[in-house]
């Protein structure tokens, strides 16, 4: 029986494959959509990941990067240096605003260094070079890519120009793009005068950072202090929870879709192959092996689209970012063996509208002239 | 041939409503995605909109509400209130906070109102009386299961949640409060030190008397304020919509392209498979004279027919999603039948069922017309 279900799949190859495609479609969509999720959701952390300080310090109930606003007195950061364990303690100032390149608009969180301070710029520059001048700002490579504008060209912040002076890289995201401008710029943008945004505090060697933050927390008034750790683990945990309700319904949808599909293409089949179903059944083989065989082509098919649907997320999804360098892609293993369990369940599921009409085949009907 | 596809669709119609049924979820697909992005424009706009205002002055260089920091200096109102035909400048600060409760983040954007410029409507509770009163957007109340009357932390001030709205842009919640609460979080709450860093007037409300012509209106206080900017409500809120186009068109886009060409592989599997199964019959109308165009037309016609039938169930199906999505996390909008979501999806996905029923053209070509000729 099960061998009558595999030759009848096979029999029409042209058949198998468009009903695999579009199966596949169906699930690309929703990898897709995962791998934006999660692209998008490291990318958030990238600056503060890359930066590694042993402990972030920050204004109190605040507790992460990304969309919060953070202002700590100056002195704080000199009080800071001081704490027995502390090596060195460099201040950022951090905003997020609308910047205006080419006229065009886009959404980008920007760090203002004060003067030596590459311990908290880029961690990596793809052409041109540091700030070394006020006016001067760092933009992405994909940025400079997608707006059109290279070294020398300038681009709006506010009511501030800007010139470029370097592209950096790995600082680009849909939702979190870095720009690097010198302090005193963006302290006269933000009014912010005496201030700093956070500070990233290096320990000296064997220092337990955990018991340094508190101790900072405890020394200085009004400041949270966290380890990395914590203050990732933070960013990333709101980053992942904004927009995973888009994933879930977006999962849900593209799975009903593949169960009609799979249902359209094991229905289709049955419905052609009803003679000669009815003459198994007509030779004595009982229902349920009938069935059985139903849901084994039903799960073959949603496996093709299954198989396709992960090459094309191993192999072509990670290339997307050369054709479309906004997006942001991470394709998850967990995501793709999330699927292909929801896969299995759609293929039994895809299979029960054909083995309704399965049942009704009549046997009789075999001996139909 | 039209008959031909009409008769074709009714002879099995247990596989028509299951063919239908599978391009409607397609096309529910499209219009879901393109829902959600023209549902985030529409937020985006009415963030500002309904904000009511006449005019809106903004810090110089400041074009947009949200995302951005806009600070005006505090002696820049009365430079504006000083411009004849100018009723009222009603202020509002935004200050984006962090809600944190229990270990969960939510981005909030706080928008601190005195006179102008409020939620637009209560959905449940009361307006803000006291100065610890807070009016919070209904999905932040269904995220942390909040209700009216109770404790809302920002940093370690006690808010009062006096009434829910419904309004939300850029997938942030919003919240209000009065100035006086504004003030009191940052006396009382540990910010407090800091606090000369926040701005106290981002934006001007301008309220305008009819009888004074805008656009004049617009130029004196521009020549009169150098902090600051005058734009129409409906200027901000395009370019808050083309900020939020920089951010979504490229993701969504991509994947409605995907969506239209399993739409358009759903077609080209149904007529397949369809016309594999009729193969004879094909080659008994090539045997009667039929030229090829013809059942091309056929071909193309019942597919049509098809996706005409698909399209309602799509639409149904997008909008009962749509209605249960934000039910339950009213922070998503959709706008499924915004017309130019809606028959742009439409137009687009016969297109693409147009270019599905080629798929099949070649079986029908290379069919043999002798083929009606031979037994079973």
């Amino acid at each position: 029986m099960f061998k009558w279900a595999w030759k009848s799949l096979f029999n029409q190859p042209g058949h198998l494959l468009g009903s695999a495609l579009g199966i596949a479609s169906a699930f690309i969509l929703v990898i897709f959509f995962d791998s934006v999720w999660r692209g998008e959701s490291v990318q958030v952390v990238a600056y503060p990941d890359n930066m590694k300080p042993d402990i972030w310090v920050m204004q109190s109930g605040v507790g992460n990067m990304h969309m919060a606003m953070s202002f700590i007195w100056d002195w704080k950061a000199k009080k800071i240096e001081k704490i027995e364990g502390v090596k060195k303690v460099t201040p950022i100032l951090y905003t997020s605003s609308i910047i205006t390149v080419n006229n065009k608009e886009m959404f980008a969180f920007i760090v203002g260094l004060l003067p030596g301070t590459q311990r908290a710029g880029p961690w990596e520059m793809s052409a041109g070079r540091q700030i070394e001048n006020p006016g001067e700002v760092l933009i992405p490579d994909v940025l400079s890519k997608i707006g059109n504008i290279n070294i020398g060209d300038s681009l709006q912040i506010i009511d501030q120009t800007f010139t470029v002076t370097g592209l950096t890289k790995g600082t680009f995201s849909s939702a979190n793009t870095v720009l690097f401008v010198p302090f005193s710029n963006l302290d006269k943008i933000l009014s912010s005068s005496g201030t700093y945004s956070y500070l990233l505090v290096d320990t000296e060697e064997s220092i337990d950072a955990k018991k340094l933050a508190k101790k900072i927390k405890n020394d200085v008034a009004k400041v949270n202090a966290l380890t990395h750790k914590e203050f990732i683990a933070n960013d990333l945990s709101m980053a992942k929870q904004m927009g995973v309700e888009i994933i879930v319904m977006m999962t849900i949808i593209c799975s009903v879709l593949a169960a009609l599909i799979v249902a359209f293409t094991s229905y289709s089949l049955i419905m052609r192959k009803r003679k000669e179903l009815a003459i198994i059944k007509a030779l004595g083989v009982n229902n349920r092996t009938v069935l059985y065989s139903v849901t084994a082509q039903s799960i073959i098919v949603t496996l093709s689209g299954f198989i396709l649907a992960t090459a094309f997320a191993i192999f072509v999804i990670p290339t997307l970012p050369q054709f479309i360098p906004q997006l942001t892609l991470l394709v998850s293993i967990d995501a793709i063996i999330q699927l292909g369990l929801i896969a299995l369940i759609v293929s039994i599921a895809g299979a029960l509208i054909p083995a309704y009409m399965v049942l009704r085949v009549d046997p009789a009907t075999a001996f139909h002239v | 041939m039209f008959q031909l596809a009409w008769k074709q669709l009714k002879l099995d119609r247990w596989r028509t409503l299951l063919t239908a049924i599978a391009l409607g979820g397609v096309i529910a697909v499209i219009l879901i995605l393109e829902g959600f992005e023209q549902g985030q424009y529409y937020q985006l706009e009415q963030l500002v909109l309904n904000r009511k205002a006449d005019l809106i002055a903004t810090q110089s260089g400041v074009n947009n509400f949200i995302a951005v920091r806009s600070s005006i200096p505090q002696f820049s109102r009365a430079e504006v209130e000083s411009v004849e035909g100018i009723i009222n400048a009603h202020p509002i600060t935004s200050l984006p906070i962090i809600y944190n409760k229990n270990n969960i983040r939510t981005p909030v954007y706080v928008l601190v109102y005195d006179t102008w410029g409020g939620p637009s409507s209560i959905i449940r509770g009361k307006h803000i009386k006291k100065g610890n009163d807070i009016v919070i957007d209904i999905s932040l109340a269904k995220k942390y299961n909040l209700k009216v009357g109770d404790k809302f932390f920002v940093t370690d001030f006690e808010f009062k949640i006096s009434g829910f709205t419904k309004e939300a842009a850029f997938m942030m919640p919003l919240a209000f409060i009065s100035y006086d609460g504004m003030l009191d979080l940052f006396l009382e709450s540990e910010i407090a030190p800091d606090l000369s860093t926040f701005p106290l007037l981002s934006y001007m409300l301008l309220e305008i008397d009819p009888a004074f012509d805008r656009k004049k209106i617009q130029q004196q206080i521009e020549a009169r304020s150098p902090f600051v900017d005058v734009f129409t409500p409906s200027q901000i809120a395009e370019r808050d919509k083309n900020m939020g186009k920089t951010f979504y068109a490229p993701i969504i886009g991509l994947l409605v392209s995907v969506a239209y060409i399993i739409g358009m592989l759903v077609v080209g599997l149904i007529m397949y498979s369809d016309i594999r199964s009729r193969i004879k019959s094909f080659a008994i109308l090539k045997a009667l004279g039929f030229p090829f165009t013809k059942l091309f037309q056929a071909v193309v016609f019942q597919s049509l027919f098809l996706l005409l039938l698909a399209i309602p169930i799509g639409a149904i199906f997008a909008q009962s999603f749509a209605i249960f999505i934000h039910n339950i996390f009213p922070i998503y909008l959709f706008q499924i039948f915004s017309p130019n979501v809606f028959f742009q999806s439409v137009f687009a996905s016969l297109i693409f069922a147009f270019i599905g029923a080629m798929i099949p053209l070649r079986s029908i070509q290379r069919t043999d017309p002798l083929l009606a000729f031979q037994g079973e």
